[in-house]
């Protein structure tokens, strides 16, 4: 199944795949649609090894696709056109910098390929991270080496961020750091993030659409609130010969004697009622996480797959 | 292309490899003056010395700028800069050649000067300096070769230990030849046919050694 996350017009799009693929011997990227919309944080939620690292970078041109179109800030994407990388700032966790050099070397070294490198808040966020110019990397915490990354990306102000994992292995002051920072580059509304955690927590914070990909596809795309409106838990008392009723959208969770829980993706008001009529007792209708969502999507994801 | 990112990757791995070449640098001088030193003991010594820092600089300059960057994960932080795949492959091919070639040009200058400055040493000799030169250049760009398209210290090891085995055997081959093995011999400096067909051999080695390691670089598809 492959999903589009909102329709634009091309020209509109931040960022834009069609129909990507990618295969290696144990995994396959299989046929990604996915546009984002300027001005949006989006989240792009997996497990590990779903995906979302190779999706991050064929857009960056890193990872070249087997099939299938990308274009970046309305340039198409490739090695061989670094173009478009002039106004796209890239994060990856398991990027890493020159551990002989310091912070200040490398601030030097990406100011000189970017005309546009702002030093003033190059400076603010030094003093914001607690990070010191002089330090070399070798002797950087990992929380300070993400922050030393990121310093590096934000003060070239970026139309679009790319991040991958950036919150991986933080504890939670640096998190907080990160996340506090980024919510100030989200109140401005010309610039595009795309987000990717395993941390449902972390995405929800920031972000306005989420994507959910799992094993390679891309398994739901919405909007955050219509996510976390859409999605309903009940806990009904039924008979064992019990016939849920045909209700689209709604699956079984789990059972225990006559406890039934059962989710539902696509929730409207008087399901409850129709619960009631068909036989059973609800004993409770919840709203779901972010967390709780992702499990169900997956998992029904999994089922549809088999 | 982009000349303005390629000056600036170039000039950026040039100062990270600093201080190994600058050690590398005063080594290979050392090594040449210490071969014009007086005794046969010496000259051996510096003999010795000056391949083994020509060998230690290849391998060692390749896994600092080019092997490091992938192992590392630095790669994926500088090309996800402004900075094309082309512009990348010129600047790392370029440097990494540039960095070896400071020392090693270093070295067969200096012996070519002590060769007509040492009152005891002989310019016949400088044509087997430079057979032997360009011999250790040629198994540098194979192994910058198989370290471009492999990414692998193993298989890096591997050509350096091939090179190492071949580089004694052309040193005994030059020695048996009835006329290189007499030029070190001679007060003229001469240059017979032999000595050039084996130097064009050399060069062409060295040349399409180096257009495989940039043709392999620019049609990689993947950078990590």
């Amino acid at each position: 199944m492959s999903t589009t996350l909102h329709q634009p017009h091309q020209s509109m799009a931040a960022a834009s795949l069609r129909g990507i693929a990618k295969s290696y011997k144990h995994f396959r990227l299989n046929n990604i649609d996915l546009e984002i919309e300027p001005g949006t944080v989006n989240g792009l939620i997996g497990p590990n090894g779903a995906g979302k690292s190779t999706i991050m970078r064929i857009m960056m041109g890193l990872v070249t696709p087997d099939q299938g179109t990308v274009s970046v800030l309305g340039q198409p994407i490739s090695s061989r056109d670094a173009s478009a990388k002039q106004d796209i700032g890239f994060f990856s966790d398991d990027m890493r910098l020159y551990k002989s050099e310091s912070i200040a070397f490398h601030m030097q070294f990406v100011r000189s390929l970017f005309p546009g490198w702002d030093e003033v808040y190059a400076q603010q966020l030094l003093d914001r991270f607690g990070l010191i110019a002089q330090q070399k990397v070798k002797g950087l915490s990992h929380g300070q080496r993400v922050k030393s990354l990121l310093l590096l990306i934000f003060a070239r102000r970026p139309k679009l961020l790319i991040l991958d994992e950036p919150t991986n292995g933080l504890d939670p002051v640096a998190k907080q750091e990160v996340l506090s920072e980024l919510m100030q580059i989200v109140n401005d509304e010309t610039r595009t993030i795309l987000y990717s955690s395993h941390n449902t927590q972390d995405v929800e914070q920031v972000s306005d659409t989420i994507t959910f990909i799992d094993r390679g596809r891309v398994i739901a795309s919405n909007n955050r609130d219509e996510f976390l409106d859409g999605w309903r838990r009940f806990k009904l008392q039924a008979p064992q010969n019990w016939q849920a009723p045909a209700i689209d959208g709604m699956r079984p969770e789990s059972t225990f004697g006559n406890l039934r829980v059962m989710t539902l993706d696509r929730y409207q008001t008087g399901v409850e009622d129709r619960l009631q009529s068909s036989g059973a007792t609800l004993e409770s209708s919840e709203s779901m996480t972010l967390e709780e969502i992702f499990v169900a999507a997956v998992s029904r994801g999994r089922e549809e797959k088999q | 292309m982009n000349t303005q990112a390629i000056q600036i990757l170039f000039l950026k791995d040039l100062f990270l490899s600093r201080w190994p070449l600058f050690g590398y640098l005063v080594g290979g001088l050392l090594s040449a003056m210490v071969t014009y030193l007086p005794g046969e003991t010496a000259g051996f010594i510096g003999f010795i010395l000056m391949i083994t820092v020509t060998i230690a600089a290849g391998i060692h300059l390749i896994g600092v700028l080019l092997l490091a960057e992938s192992i590392d994960m630095t790669r994926v932080f500088v090309m996800s800069l402004p900075v094309s795949l082309l512009d990348y492959s010129i600047a790392k091919i370029s440097v990494v050649l540039v960095a070896f070639l400071i020392p090693w040009l270093a070295m067969l200058a200096s012996l070519t000067v002590l060769t007509f400055v040492v009152p005891e040493a002989k310019p016949g000799i400088l044509p087997f300096l430079v057979l032997l030169f360009l011999f250790m250049l040629a198994g540098f760009c194979l192994q910058l070769v198989t370290a471009v398209v492999t990414e692998s210290v193993g298989w890096t090891i591997v050509v350096v230990v091939l090179g190492n085995v071949l580089l004694n055997l052309f040193l005994k081959s030059l020695w048996e030849h009835p006329v290189i093995s007499q030029l070190h011999k001679s007060e003229v400096l001469l240059w017979p046919p032999i000595v050039l067909q084996i130097m064009a051999i050399e060069a062409i080695v060295i040349l399409v050694a180096l257009g495989l390691a940039f043709l392999f670089q620019i049609r990689r598809r993947d950078l990590v």
